[in-house]
């Protein structure tokens, strides 16, 4: 039996480690104590008048604030109820900092921002206003999907002169703000006698802007399909549209639809700019609100509507790119 | 050409890759029933031969000839002349998203105009063929690769073919599962298909073919039967390729 020699000095810490001192809980503990003391006894009133010392008191507090919570929720070994009470803390020190400091109306907020009663009997008008989305969003995305999937089938003929063509429609529409694409179809087109409604201008805004992204996105689930599979439909004696229809998008369409699904929501969320061309959507319909009762707590009702429809759709959209995901890495 | 038993004629087959010249005047004839091996070191383009007999790939010039028809003529609808030719691929090449009887039917039914019943009855007396009968509606990713090979098999031969082209059908398999896949092969020459087969499978070439095309830098060096390029061949890269390979 050989006697292994001493291979300690290899791998022993050369120079301190700060961290793991820190981290040590009674370190916490202290760190987090001062923290308290420095938040009552040094942090200035709001009334005090303001000054740099004044602003940079606080800065210093909040840099602290930021020391403690990142030391504990760097620590891979403190457990995880414990960091999220800390990032909890995080979040409700910096809301106090700003309701303390911003100087803001804070006993208004009820009377400006929740002020149900000024919307009492005028619910219907949101309403209405969000039924003219989800159908200005439906209308578009089938416009939309049904462009992505023309441009992306033609652009499988590798034609060089049509993708040029195609990659230009492409380029250009993902290029334009989707609001200057609606302002010019609604302001400027009307001088060259070509005057569309707003409801037209919208559908026809979307569905060209979100058709240039469903492009790209069928383009990447055709491209997806390995090549092998278009050989072999091919030497069968399958058409090219056969082989298209049976072969290429069958396999293409799993990977298209979460990417997709996607575009779609974001599209949905932009039916919002058609507010500017005075589409009666439930933005358009929130500001007119807004206008009338001299208050926003229409924008906020809208806001949260906005929020209703589009949660529960974005988390489906996870769901989807999560699967997806999962059947790759198979 | 004007023989009825000649199933493929090439006349100066050239094939230009951008810059690259990967055939240079391939020319060779196929009679019915014959089994040709094409054998070769690696980038010799047998392949490439292979994939331009069907046009998979569009050779730059040269002449085909499938059963007489000049195929690569204008009028020429060359979705019919593959449906002459069935093509097996070393990556299989199954539809992922098909069972194998469906892999196997859609052809027939889509292209053939096949009725279901009659696409069905084909392609399960095909699979009894491969003897993967009891696979029907197992789709490929749960079937072995040699499985897999041979669904690809019936696929191809579901459109009742009068040739066959093999691409190194057994090069991507593990060796075990090779033999599987070499007995329906050596099985369909047995009953009169014309095949043309890239492969290095010594044991199989010797038995099933009837000639070897053996190709270098896109040109064919020798052109006959096995025992004479595996025995009593004297070309040199022939036989610097065989030492090497055996």
């Amino acid at each position: 039996m050989s006697t292994r020699p001493d291979n300690t000095h290899k791998f022993v810490r050369t120079h301190p480690s700060w961290s793991v001192w820190l981290r040590r809980p009674p370190v916490v503990a202290l760190s987090f104590a001062l923290l308290a003391s420095y938040a009552v006894f040094l942090l200035p009133s709001a009334e005090t008048e303001s000054s740099l010392l004044f602003y940079l008191n606080i800065n210093l507090f909040i840099l602290y604030v930021l020391f403690c919570t990142g030391n504990v929720l760097a620590d891979g070994k403190k457990p995880e109820s414990l960091k999220m009470l800390v990032a909890l803390a995080l979040i409700a020190i910096m809301c106090w900092l700003f309701y303390r400091y911003s100087g803001a109306e804070w006993h208004r907020l009820r009377e400006f921002f929740f002020n149900w009663e000024k919307l009492q009997g005028k619910w219907w008008i949101l309403w209405q206003g969000l039924e003219v989305t989800l159908l200005l969003a439906f209308i578009s995305g089938i416009g939309s999907v049904l462009i992505g999937l023309l441009v992306a089938i033609l652009h499988t003929l590798h034609s060089p002169t049509l993708n040029f063509f195609l990659r230009v429609y492409i380029d250009v529409f993902r290029s334009i703000p989707m609001i200057v694409i609606m302002v010019f179809i609604f302001f400027a087109l009307p001088f060259m006698g070509i005057s569309l409604g707003s409801i037209v201008t919208t559908v026809l805004a979307l569905s060209l802007g979100y058709g240039a992204y469903a492009t790209e996105c069928f383009r990447a689930g055709i491209e997806s399909v390995h090549t092998g599979q278009l050989e072999a439909a091919r030497s069968l004696g399958l058409s090219r549209w056969k082989t298209i229809s049976k072969i290429i998008l069958p396999q293409a369409f799993p990977v298209v639809i979460p990417p997709l699904t996607g575009i779609l929501v974001a599209m949905l969320k932009d039916t919002a700019v058609a507010s500017i061309v005075a589409a009666p959507e439930l933005l358009k319909r929130a500001r007119e609100l807004y206008t009338s009762e001299t208050n926003p707590t229409p924008l906020v009702a809208a806001a949260l509507i906005y929020l209703m429809v589009l949660i529960p759709l974005v988390r489906v959209v996870n769901v989807l790119e999560n699967k997806l995901g999962k059947k790759r890495s198979r | 050409m004007n023989d009825a038993e000649t199933m493929i004629e090439v006349v100066d087959l050239h094939k230009h890759f951008k810059d690259l010249h990967v055939l240079r005047g391939i020319s060779t004839t196929v009679k019915q029933s014959e089994v040709v091996a094409v054998m070769g070191p690696s980038g010799s383009g047998k392949s490439t031969f292979l994939r331009c007999l069907n046009r998979l790939e569009e050779p730059s010039s040269g002449h085909i000839y499938i059963e007489g028809v000049d195929i690569l003529a204008p009028y020429i609808d060359i979705n019919r002349v593959r449906t002459e030719i069935g093509m097996v691929f070393q990556s299989f090449n199954l539809f992922p998203h098909l069972t194998a009887i469906e892999n196997i039917k859609l052809a027939p039914m889509s292209v053939r105009k096949l009725s279901d019943k009659e696409a069905v009855d084909r392609g399960m007396a095909l699979l009894e063929k491969v003897d993967l009968a009891e696979k029907a509606d197992t789709y490929p990713e749960q079937l072995s690769g040699g499985q897999q090979q041979r669904v690809a098999i019936a696929r191809a031969l579901a459109m009742q073919p009068q040739i066959m082209f093999f691409d190194e059908p057994t090069s991507a398999l593990d060796p075990e599962m090779i033999g599987e896949v070499l007995d329906v092969m050596r099985n369909m020459a047995k009953e009169g298909m014309t095949m043309m087969v890239v492969s290095h499978e010594m044991g199989f070439i010797k038995e099933a073919a009837d000639r070897i095309l053996f190709l270098v830098d896109g040109e064919v060096v020798e052109d006959g039967t096995p025992d004479h390029i595996f025995n009593r061949t004297t070309h040199e890269r022939t036989l610097e390729f065989l030492s090497k390979i055996i």
